[in-house]
């Protein structure tokens, strides 16, 4: 699945999406930003209710797929300038993170 | 990162690679705030670069086009309300008293506080990777002070390398009986 078909299903809405065509390969939680540094792998959606601009930074280095903010979190419009500017796609859920969880482990 | 003393070895990491002869790490805890100082005499960095310092895309190295290590100190002291301070003089401008000074100040009881770790192995790691370059670890609590300079050490031990086994081992014994008494 696309991260552009995950933000047209029912509880996802883009934030940014300048990389809708990339492929989502799994799935990866954290909020601690060093680990999810060091552990998220390249092409997976990564959940965090972290708003801060080092996310942006983090999915740069770890080459995930999507930031995927959870339980309503948003973003400063300064930080969705440089997540474009930087090609970093990013959805937003009011859900929890475990019912994010558990939607992505049943489509993907 | 998981512990402060983590982010000390990625923050003297730097000073180390600015050239630094001697780089300074004080933990001081006074009531409700920790600071956590770290002075070197390395090459300073410049106004721009000093600007540039805490995005998380800026990086001295060539291998990655983000640098975290200031970013995430940054974000953990203001997750608990405190805050980072950088100071820097830059060799070209200063050429006699160059280095930088990275201050952070957290709020020991705020909840999102980061615990402290092991600063014993986080000092010991740093002067086995480092046997020629000076440090001076101080941590001081409203209970005790902890201190340790290599440069005394250097006197003494006249010309044994601080990485030597029984010397490495000697410091940390020495490090540790501190905190004890």
């Amino acid at each position: 699945m696309t991260v552009k078909e995950l933000a047209e299903t029912d509880i996802f809405s883009p934030v940014t999406l300048p990389c809708g065509g990339r492929e989502i390969s799994g799935v990866y939680i954290g909020d601690l930003l060093s680990w999810v540094m060091g552990r998220a792998s390249s092409g997976q959606a990564w959940i965090t209710i972290m708003s801060n601009v080092n996310i942006l930074a983090v999915a740069s280095l770890a080459d995930t797929s999507c930031i995927i903010l959870a339980e309503g979190v948003t973003l400063e419009q300064e930080i969705i300038d440089t997540a474009r500017e930087k090609e970093i796609n990013i959805l937003k859920s009011e859900k929890s993170i475990y019912d994010i969880a558990v939607f992505l482990s049943k489509i993907i | 990162m998981k512990e402060l003393s983590l982010n000390i070895l990625d923050i003297v990491e730097n000073s180390v690679k600015a050239g630094a002869a001697l780089t300074e790490i004080s933990v001081v805890e006074e009531g409700d705030t920790l600071t956590l100082t770290i002075t070197d005499d390395g090459c300073g960095m410049t106004e721009e670069v000093l600007k540039s310092v805490t995005d998380p895309f800026y990086t001295t190295r060539t291998t990655r086009k983000v640098g975290m290590g200031i970013p995430l100190l940054k974000l953990e002291a203001e997750l608990t309300g405190g805050e980072l301070n950088i100071v820097s003089r830059h060799i070209t401008e200063h050429p006699l008293d160059h280095g930088t000074t990275v201050t952070a100040v957290f709020m020991k009881n705020h909840i999102d506080f980061t615990p402290l770790g092991d600063l014993v192995s986080t000092i010991i790691t740093l002067i086995q990777g480092h046997p020629d370059t000076d440090f001076r670890f101080v941590h001081k609590t409203e209970k005790f002070e902890v201190v340790l300079d290599t440069r005394q050490l250097r006197e003494v031990l006249e010309g044994v390398p601080l990485n030597t086994y029984e010397v490495i081992k000697w410091i940390e014994e020495y490090i540790k009986d501190q905190y004890i008494n």
